[in-house]
């Protein structure tokens, strides 16, 4: 089997804590949705609560950059 | 507060195309592309600005590259041409025309010259033939070789010499032969001593593709055969040829005659797509106020090549670049506004792809300063409003670029909104209408505006506090505008259909397109009353800086200036005021889709003069202030209030609600209900300047925090010991960085936001 495609992968190594469930978020499977369009990456996610976190160097990155390409769909 | 719907999807596969017609219409007024009046006069197109200019920087090899392009035989052409192009130099109206001939002729005689092709040249297939001599022979073969087809000419001369000799009697010694060099080194096959009889020429018919003869030869073997001058082509005898007069007729035969062969050597109809020949009317526009040396360099019977130099240099370059010197956006995208155009219109009809024209598309501010500043009253705000309408139209124009601007306006129109009649009255003869951003900006100039006209003004003035309409309005989103305006016309029927006293020129404006509204500046009726207590201009030159919403507006800028003269303002005057005055940024909302652009709108503003800026756009004071300029508002001289600092864009929504909470109460003792907040938020430096620069107001903040108090929900950092909470407001998920100081108390570290949305996935 193919192996699934990811547009981008954050593994949070530990370092990030979900305060409200106060577990380590793990590298995990998220979905960015934009004007009818999907992309899944892996990001820091709660197993728990399911917790999704965008570090800002990815929003402010690679996600704005993708959102004014969309944009200008 | 109010949401604006995000455009469902990026499959959207429909256009509602602008007619080419209408496209065309407005493209055609702009004459950037128009040729100079020199080269448009010269029937052989020689690009005489490129010409010139090479010649002046010393440059003759290059120089002498775009002669050659007309001019198989330069020397012979320079020295027999009668120059038209100099005739036409439009620096011939103020002084000397440019001694184009005489630079041509230095250009030909010292500049380097350069083979074409070398030994490697592929040569056509289809062959050709001349028969006789002469100038119209002699360019026709040096036209029909520089296209590669091989070529015989048959002449009654013995030798190479006797066939160039042949109607250039007018060559001296030394450009004889110059020339004689130039035609050896050309791949043309001659016959010499040839009788030349209408026998020769049937007979050597079947052994070329295409026949030119001079047009003596014509006149004397062919005289019951008709022919052409247009095409240069007998088509009763199949010869190429036709009458000529001059050198440069010779030159200008020759020219149509080698695209007549061409046609036929490709079996086409010899009138098949020639395009324009021959010399052609300008609608170029050149400014001639810069002109300076307008004396010709003496000739003395030939330039020397410093002369020519120095001559070519008195060249003025005419270019029609009046918007673009003028224009921040234009010259930022460094294209002309007829090319622009064609590309936005392009935009607007693309059904499937890139837009890539959206950002220069909103970027412009729609200010008008083209159509003032154009020769020809090219209007680029319509052709960027028409395409953004016509993108929100297909549900293709992006929200992101306006949305903010939209929002606020909806700010505006919603929670900051406020009608009432002055105290006492419910009807009023007068309403003032401050603008939003006088609100946002100056609230105590607003308020000590207000007070003053309710004083001294009979019949009553009620107060509007909103937005006109003009921010939708730019952004293109036509049904948004149809609601405001017809929310403004309720709310101002409702007031007793006041006249409308205007705090903006741009709400001026806009209102005055309202059916049935009386309408006058703030500044009219100042004059009318006399100057408030205690009003005076500044204690030193100040440079007036005119609203783009003035313009045409020709009393508004009358009333302004006098105005400020009876505060007793020195005011400066500066190119590109009144009527031709720049757009400080905000307008059209470009500030929103292009901060880069907006702030060189701002800089070409601030770049007319180092003193005090004084403007009657609250819009205008805000982005002068935010470039450091000391910057005022008429108003705030007229009332002695300093609006100081510039606010940042949460100040500039607290602003208009502290101003409505405090007018309620004091003039119509109406108290507001707070939305007290029950924890405490800090902001450091940083998070404040990250904020208003990425557009995220204190609200949003709020929000987030507001939300992570109700759920708990963040995420602890390990490596700086900070939480990050979320909250999904409108179109925009907005992340907040944070310590908690205490149960209630935050400080807010950093701030950023995606309009991305973000899920798990299963599986």
């Amino acid at each position: 089997m193919a192996a699934e495609k990811n547009y981008y992968t954050i593994d949070p190594q530990g370092k990030l804590m979900c305060v409200k469930c106060g577990v380590p978020l793990e590298k995990g499977k998220a979905k960015f949705m934009y004007l009818d369009n999907g992309f899944p990456v892996e990001l820091p996610v709660c197993p728990r609560c399911g917790f999704v976190y965008v570090p800002e160097e990815l929003a402010l990155g690679k996600v704005a950059s993708v959102e004014r390409a969309l944009e200008d769909k | 507060m109010s949401q604006i719907q995000e455009r469902g999807s990026t499959h959207v596969y429909k256009v509602n195309k602008i007619s080419k017609e209408e496209m065309e219409s407005m493209v055609e007024r702009c004459v950037y592309e128009h040729p100079p009046f020199c080269s448009a006069a010269c029937p052989l197109k020689l690009d005489v600005r490129a010409f010139l200019d090479a010649a002046a920087a010393g440059n003759f090899k290059k120089a002498l590259q775009q002669y050659e392009k007309i001019a198989p035989f330069p020397l012979i052409l320079a020295a027999g041409c009668d120059a038209p192009c100099e005739r036409k130099c439009r620096l011939g109206e103020i002084g000397d025309s440019v001694a184009i001939r005489a630079v041509e002729e230095a250009v030909a005689r010292y500049g380097e010259v350069t083979r074409i092709g070398g030994v490697f040249r592929t040569r056509k297939k289809k062959t050709a033939a001349i028969f006789g001599s002469g100038l119209f022979a002699l360019f026709l073969a040096g036209e029909i070789e520089k296209k590669a087809y091989p070529l015989t000419v048959f002449c009654e001369q013995p030798d190479l010499e006797g066939f160039l000799r042949c109607e250039t009697d007018f060559l001296d010694d030394n450009a004889f032969r110059a020339e004689l060099k130039r035609l050896r080194g050309k791949e043309i096959e001659f016959v010499f001593d040839c009788r030349i009889t209408r026998e020769l020429i049937e007979e050597k018919r079947g052994a070329f593709d295409v026949l030119c003869c001079a047009e003596a030869v014509h006149a004397a073997l062919y005289p019951e055969a008709p022919c052409a001058p247009e095409l240069m082509y007998c088509a009763d005898a199949g010869l190429v040829t036709g009458p000529t007069e001059g050198v440069l007729g010779a030159a200008f035969g020759a020219k149509k005659a080698a695209l007549t062969v061409d046609r036929l050597a490709q079996k086409l109809d010899p009138s098949n797509t020639r395009g324009t020949e021959g010399a052609v009317e300008s609608q170029l526009y050149t400014d001639l106020s810069e002109a300076k040396r307008l004396a010709r360099v003496p000739l003395n019977g030939g330039y020397s090549k410093e002369a020519a130099i120095e001559e070519a240099g008195r060249c003025i370059q005419c270019r029609c670049e009046e918007c673009l010197k003028s224009c921040a956006f234009l010259e930022h995208y460094k294209k002309h506004p007829g090319l622009l155009s064609k590309e936005i219109y392009n935009n607007t009809q693309i059904i499937m792809g890139d837009h890539q024209l959206n950002k220069p598309m909103n970027s412009c501010s729609l200010c008008g300063q083209c159509t003032v500043v154009c020769p020809n009253g090219f209007d680029m705000a319509q052709v960027c409003h028409r395409a953004r309408q016509n993108m929100v139209s297909t549900d293709k124009m992006p929200l992101a670029p306006h949305e903010f601007a939209l929002l606020d306006m909806l700010f505006s129109n919603n929670e900051a909104f406020l009608a009432r009649p002055q105290p006492g009255y419910e009807r009023c003869k007068y309403v003032f209408f401050p603008g939003c951003q006088a609100a946002a900006i100056a609230p105590e100039t607003v308020r000590a505006a207000y007070e003053d006209l309710c004083a001294r003004l009979d019949g009553g003035v009620a107060l509007m506090l909103g937005c006109c309409g003009a921010i939708c309005d730019w952004a293109g989103r036509y049904e948004m505008e149809a609601q405001t305006r017809e929310f403004i016309d309720r709310e101002l029927a409702r007031l007793g259909d006041p006249i409308v006293i205007a705090g903006c020129p741009t709400c001026k404006k806009e209102l005055s397109t309202h059916e049935g509204i009386s309408i006058k500046g703030i500044w009219d009726v100042l004059l009318e009353l006399g100057l408030p207590e205690g009003a005076h201009g500044l204690d030193r030159p100040a440079a007036l800086h005119d609203s783009c919403g003035a313009r045409g507006d020709e009393e508004t800028q009358t009333a302004i200036r006098e105005l400020a003269a009876r505060l007793g303002c020195e005011l400066i005057d500066t190119p590109y005021s009144g009527d031709r005055s720049p757009c400080c940024g905000y307008g059209g909302l470009a500030a929103y889709a292009n901060r880069e652009v907006a702030s060189e709108m701002t800089e070409k503003c601030l770049e007319r003069s180092d003193a005090p800026y004084i403007s009657y756009c609250m819009a205008c004071r805000d982005r002068f202030a935010r470039k450091g300029r000391e910057s005022r508002h008429l108003l705030e001289l007229c009332y002695g209030t300093d609006a100081g600092a510039p606010p940042d864009i949460s100040e500039k929504r607290r602003n208009r609600l502290m101003l409505k909470k405090e007018l309620l109460l004091d003039l119509w003792h109406e108290e507001t209900a707070e939305m007290k907040l029950d924890f405490e938020l800090h902001y450091t430096d940083e998070a404040r300047r990250m904020m208003d620069e990425r557009m995220i107001l204190t609200d949003d903040v709020i929000a987030v925090l507001r939300d992570f108090r109700e759920t708990g929900e963040a995420i602890l950092d390990g490596e700086d010991g900070m939480l990050v909470a979320r909250k999904r407001v409108g179109n925009a998920t907005f992340w907040v960085k944070f310590t908690k100081e205490s149960e209630d108390s935050f400080t807010v570290h950093r701030a950023y936001s995606h309009r991305m949305n973000v899920v798990k996935r299963e599986g």
